[in-house]
Parts: C-alpha cells; sequence; structure tokens
C-alpha cells in the first residue's frame, strides 16, 4: 500500500523535473523540425517537375510525365551549348558507336531516373528484337512470388502493424527508462549531496521515500513515453500531409496497446526501483562507478528485439516470463502470436511479484547506505542487504 | 513528554562512539549536549533519531500516556549537523513540501510558515529560490523546517554553526519561543555562552563518555575543586614558576601581569597566597566561580588533555 507520505514525495519528485514551458518548447521545436524536413523534401523532390530531353532522331523512345524527350535535328554541339547557355534541355543524349552518352550540366538526383526509364527502353527493344509481345516482357520483369504459408495458427505474421506496435513500444521503453536513468541518478546523488537526505530521513521512512521516488520518477517516464508517442503520431500525420496522403491509423491495434500499458507501466517502475537502490548506493556519482550498472535496465529492450523476428521461439518465451525482461518481450510476443490468456496474466504476476521485492530492496539499500556515513557500500553490502529481510 | 536514555553504547568499527551514555529530559526543557568534535555528540543525535540503533543501552520516551522504545518521527522536528534543502526551489516551496510530508494541509503549513518567517524577517523573500538567500538565511529556513508542525521533541545539531552574532541571538530568542511553546529541545553546540543563556540541563562529553552532567549550577558545583582565582602583580614574573606551584593546577595570562590561576583539589587559598607572594607583590586577588567555557576547557584538560591543548 502506497502511503500519503509517498504520495507527496512522487508529486515533488514528478513536478521537480516537469519544465512543461521548456518542454513544450522543445516539442513545437521538434515537430517544426520535422515540419522542415518534410517540406524541404516535398520542395525539392525532383520526380515532380518535368525534364526536357534532346535525344537523335533513331531514339524511338516514349515520353514520361516526367521526362519529355524531344528530337531538335540540330548538331550535337549546338544542342549542348544550347543547354550550357540558356538551359534549353536538361540533358542531350547521344549515341556514340552504339553506346548511349548522356550530356548533362551536373549531377542531379533525376538522372537515376533518367537512368531507369532508359534501361526499360532498351529493354523493350531486347525483347522485341527477340520476338516476345508485351505479356511476355511482362512476365520476365515480375519478381518470382514465393509466399511462406505458416503451420502455426498463432503466429500472425512476419511485417504486420503489430510488429511495429512492439518495435514501437521498445523505442518508447527506451525513452522512458532514459528519462527515469537521469533522473533517478540526478534527484537521488544529488538530494545526498544536496544534504536533504537526513533531513527527509527524520520525516518519513526509508520506504515512504523510495517508494515515493519511483513513483514519482515512473510518472515520469511514463510522461515521456505518452508525449513521445504523440509526437510520433503527430510526425507521421505531418510526413503524410505533405505526402497528400490521407492520415491512416488503422494499422494502430487498441487491443494490443492496451496489453501494453501494464507490462509498460510495472517495467518502468520496476527499472525505476532497480535504478534507485543503485542510485541510494551512490556516495559521490563523480567518483562511483555504480551509476553505469543502471544501464542494465535496457537489457530487456535489447535482448527481445535481437529475438524478434522469432516470436514464438524458445528466445522469446524465455525472456517473456523471466519478470526481469517480460515487460519488453511479452507485450511484443503477445503483438505477433496469439498467447493463451493465462500468460499475459502469470507474467504479469510474477512481474507485480519481482516489482513488490525490488521496491524493497531499494527501500533497504537507501536506510543502510544512509547509516554507513560516507563511505559506499561494496556490491557485497547490498547482495546482502537485498537478500536480507530486515527494514531497518 | 519524557524522554530517558539509559546506558546506550555505540561502535562504529574499531571506534566506541557513545560509551555508556545516560541522560533524561523533562518536558519543555532546553537540554544541551557539549563536547569536542568526535565526542559523541552527533552519534547520540542519529540513535535518538533513529538512523541508527544503540548497540546496548535503551531510549524510552512516554508522550501523553503513551510509551515508546523509540523517538517516533510525528513527535520529531530536527535539524541535521549535515543540512541542506532543494537549492532550486522557493523558500516556500521547500517548507510546504516537508510540512505537508509532516501530515501538515496546506492552510495549516501555510499559517505556520507566515508566523514563522515573520519571526527570522524573511517574509518579503518567501518566494526566493533557496541558493538567492545568504547562508545564515537558508540556515533560518532550516530551523523553521524542523519546527513548522510543531514537535513535541526539537532536535537541533549544532544550530549555532555559520551564523554571524547578530543570528546566533535571534536564534536564541528562536529556542526561547520554543520553550515557551511547549517543544522540548535537545540541541548540540559549541558556544557556550549561548548554552549557558539557554540549557535547562546540560551534558558535556569527550570521547564518547559523559564528563559532566546537569544543571549550569550543578555542573559548577560538581567542578568546585576547580576553583579559579584572579591575580595580578605589581611587577612582571616568570608564569613557568607559577605552573611549578603544588597549590595551582593551570595558569592562564589575562593580560600583563594579571592572571587566572585554576587552584589544585586540596589546595588552601592562604597557602596558595602565601606561596604567590614569594613572587612579587599582589595588586588584585578575586576568587571566581567558573563560567561553563572554563568549566568546559578545565573538563576537556582533564579528560582529553591533547584536545584541549
Amino acid at each position: 500500500m502506497i502511503s500519503r507520505q509517498s504520495l507527496i514525495v512522487a508529486r515533488w519528485e514528478f513536478l521537480r523535473f516537469f519544465k512543461w514551458k521548456q518542454q513544450l518548447v522543445s516539442y513545437l521545436l521538434m515537430l517544426a523540425v520535422i515540419a522542415a524536413i518534410a517540406l524541404w523534401s516535398f520542395f525539392t523532390d525532383e520526380s515532380q517537375q518535368q525534364y526536357r530531353i534532346a535525344v537523335p532522331q533513331e531514339l524511338q523512345i516514349t515520353n514520361t510525365e516526367q521526362f519529355q524527350f524531344q528530337r531538335p535535328g540540330i548538331a550535337l554541339e549546338t544542342q549542348l551549348m544550347q543547354m550550357q547557355s540558356d538551359g534549353s534541355w536538361h540533358a542531350v543524349i547521344s549515341l556514340n558507336e552504339g553506346q548511349l552518352v548522356v550530356h548533362t550540366l551536373t549531377g542531379k538526383k533525376w538522372l537515376q531516373q533518367l537512368d531507369e526509364v532508359l534501361q526499360k527502353h532498351y529493354r523493350h527493344l531486347a525483347a522485341q528484337q527477340m520476338g516476345l509481345d508485351a505479356a511476355q516482357l511482362l512476365a520476365l520483369e515480375q519478381p518470382v512470388e514465393i509466399e511462406t504459408r505458416y503451420l502455426d495458427q498463432a503466429y500472425k505474421g512476419k511485417d504486420t502493424p503489430e510488429k511495429m506496435i512492439a518495435i514501437g513500444a521498445l523505442i518508447l521503453l527506451f525513452v522512458g527508462l532514459s528519462t527515469a536513468f537521469g533522473q533517478v541518478l540526478v534527484s537521488i546523488t544529488g538530494e545526498k549531496q544536496q544534504r536533504v537526505t537526513e533531513q527527509l530521513y527524520a520525516i518519513v521512512t526509508p520506504q515512504q521515500w523510495m517508494d515515493g521516488k519511483v513513483l514519482g520518477h515512473s510518472f515520469s517516464a511514463l510522461k515521456a513515453m505518452l508525449t513521445s508517442a504523440l509526437v510520433m503520431l503527430l510526425s507521421f500525420a505531418v510526413v503524410s500531409l505533405f505526402a497528400k496522403k490521407a492520415v491512416d491509423l488503422s494499422w494502430l491495434d487498441i487491443s494490443v496497446v492496451l496489453w501494453l500499458v501494464p507490462f509498460a507501466l510495472l517495467g518502468v517502475v520496476l527499472c525505476a526501483s532497480f535504478m534507485g537502490a543503485i542510485a541510494a548506493s551512490i556516495d559521490d556519482p563523480n567518483n562511483s562507478g555504480k551509476s553505469a550498472v543502471m544501464m542494465i535496465t535496457w537489457l530487456p529492450m535489447i535482448l527481445t528485439f535481437i529475438v524478434i523476428d522469432s516470436p514464438a521461439g524458445m528466445g522469446m518465451t524465455l525472456l517473456s516470463f523471466i519478470p526481469l525482461t517480460s515487460f519488453a518481450a511479452m507485450p511484443v510476443k503477445m503483438a505477433m502470436v496469439t498467447v493463451p490468456w493465462w500468460q499475459p496474466l502469470l507474467s504479469l504476476l510474477l512481474l507485480l511479484a519481482t516489482v513488490y521485492w525490488m521496491r524493497r530492496v531499494a527501500g533497504r539499500v537507501f536506510l543502510r547506505g544512509m547509516q554507513m556515513y560516507g563511505k559506499e557500500p561494496s556490491w557485497g553490502d547490498i547482495v546482502r542487504w537485498a537478500l536480507s529481510n530486515k527494514a531497518d | 513528554m519524557q524522554l530517558i536514555v539509559t546506558a546506550i553504547n555505540k561502535a562504529y568499527s574499531s571506534v566506541q562512539a557513545v560509551k555508556n551514555v545516560s541522560f533524561h529530559i523533562n518536558s519543555g526543557e532546553i537540554f544541551a549536549l557539549l563536547g569536542p568534535n568526535g565526542a559523541g555528540k552527533s552519534s547520540i543525535i542519529r540513535m535518538l533519531v533513529g538512523m541508527t540503533k544503540p548497540d546496548s543501552g535503551s531510549i524510552m520516551i512516554s508522550y501523553q500516556d503513551q510509551h515508546y522504545d523509540h523517538v517516533p518521527r510525528r513527535l520529531l522536528g530536527y535539524l541535521p549537523e549535515d543540512r541542506g534543502l532543494y537549492p532550486d526551489k522557493s523558500i516556500e516551496k521547500n517548507l510546504l513540501y516537508l510540512a505537508q510530508l509532516h501530515g501538515l494541509s496546506k492552510s495549516k503549513a501555510l499559517t505556520e510558515m507566515a508566523y514563522w518567517l515573520d519571526v527570522f524577517e524573511l517574509t518579503t523573500r518567501r518566494h526566493d529560490e533557496l541558493k538567492q538567500l545568504s547562508k545564515g538565511n537558508q540556515q533560518k529556513v532550516q530551523l523553521i523546517a524542523a519546527v513548522l508542525h510543531q514537535p513535541a521533541l526539537v532536535i537541533l545539531d549544532e544550530p549555532f554553526s555559520g551564523l554571524d552574532p547578530i543570528n546566533q541571538e535571534k536564534v536564541v530568542l528562536f529556542l526561547q519561543q520554543l520553550k515557551a511553546k511547549g517543544m522540548t529541545v535537545i540541541l548540540s553546540a559549541h558556544q557556550m555562552a549561548m548554552v549557558e543563556k539557554l540549557a535547562d540541563h546540560m551534558l558535556l562529553m569527550a570521547q564518547g563518555q559523559v564528563v559532566l552532567a546537569g544543571t549550569l549550577q550543578q555542573i559548577q558545583q560538581q567542578s568546585q575543586n576547580q576553583r579559579q582565582m584572579k591575580v595580578g602583580f605589581s611587577s612582571e614574573i616568570n608564569m613557568a614558576q607559577l605552573e611549578q606551584l603544588d597549590v595551582i593546577v593551570s595558569v592562564q595570562q589575562l593580560q600583563a601581569r594579571h592572571y587566572l590561576l585554576t587552584l589544585a583539589e586540596q589546595a588552601k587559598v592562604s597557602d596558595c597566597l602565601k606561596q604567590l607572594l614569594q613572587y612579587g607583590e599582589l595588586t588584585q586577588v578575586e576568587m571566581q566561580s567558573a563560567d561553563l567555557h572554563q568549566l568546559y576547557l578545565a573538563a576537556m584538560a582533564r579528560h582529553q588533555p591533547e584536545a584541549a591543548a
């Protein structure tokens, strides 16, 4: 049960790092940058423009929307002079002993597209010379379709929208845990250095204090995840807008998202508790190597990502039940394969029990660390406290 | 409220920080823990606050017919020796946060805060960030934080340290107000003149042990054998010669040809005067009772000669 004091600490910690004006400005800036990139791409998109290409009389190539092939009937040198002097042509094509030569002023992206059009034209010519009709040529150009049929009915397929959601969730967990990492470290070690800790100890129990810290920074992490998700969706909308496409969010499967929430919530609380325990054992962050250990909390996402293409494999199954990794692995697995109802439930219960244990460990480490007065506990001390049952 | 500490001991690794210390404090008293650095004052305070537990002995507190084997947090207001608050937050936010953690409603906290800020003349600065305040003003805020919730027992570790004489006097007035409000105060300090004005009872410690205990009067009586005599000579004399007299324990030069002599336990004043007259004509002879500072130094000289030196 979370005490009133823990909630006050949580609120304080959450608001302490919540600079809403700065955050709003940074999000608006991020959106403006995305909009500027989209706008720049739109205005510099060479495929939207038309190009005049001078070709020899004998090259009977068909015009496309992008390329207008004209046969000026003047000498190549004159064409090249025109291209240089008044920009009559974007490119001039000549034939030199059966080889096609493209003359142009400088390197441009549309030259690749011109190259493709010319390649296609010559393939058609070759096909006609071999006596192939249009249908035969088309058949040759088509890639071979290979269909994989999965006998396991639970597997939803390789490149489904659910996989995108799963990867999105992993990215958001990274964002959340990175936020928590910085804040927990600064908050706990900063309080020690500002000498607030002893004062607080006389008011709240170490467990209440640690619960408040963990909750406050978990809320911060969740807020970062939520706002990042919103920025991702907004960016998607902005890009769609410039691409002149309707904003399509049909791929967003709400049932998958709903399962993500409790796992993400408990995962963040678990990691914040772990970070809290490590930070509480650090006496001086400038002279301690322990803060790097807090990055272990990124491991579940990395391990899950490695096995993301085998969602029904042994690796993913193992990760989805181990409480230290399940918050990342189980939602990914659920997004990609249908699992029996008891599996996520069991995984959640194991995770919940681990969260409870970890917060107790964090509280104990904080208390014992305080009692050591300036001496940093060893890893042996921390393990011993973690395994001990004593609250004070 | 009554606090009874019985035979507590505390060791850190091989260092015995507190040795068999006992005392009791009654409701509304100001109790001073005195002693040099490393005497064990902060170790006792940390045990009272509950941050550490005694290796042996007991701490009992009675409050409103309830008996506890530790000081409950709700009864406690604490100013730690290592102190600090949140420098980037305003005075008001800092105090409101701590008051709410103590269980005060926002309105009650604001009322109490207004009272104490007025006492310390900080009302106009309530919205200033703590880092904008002088060290002395920050300390005042910290003192307010310790008493905002009107605790039954206030423990102040070195409340005078870092303050100029004017602010030290303000803290004296503050402590007298706490006493007037019925709060019990335990403080540790080096400033003997302040303690003398304030403390009902005091405990003088050295190397973890109690050296002297009681009221100022009781301590002076306990130190009767530490009689002091102020003497003046008509001409300069050799201080080393005075120190060699068996009737004198120590000699302190006050000004030219004037000395403060601490007499030996069994020495008679008449014998002392006879011996002093061998060195010259006396222009001044005055017996005086030692003040707390002198008692403190004398006690330290007995128990910790190298520290007193």
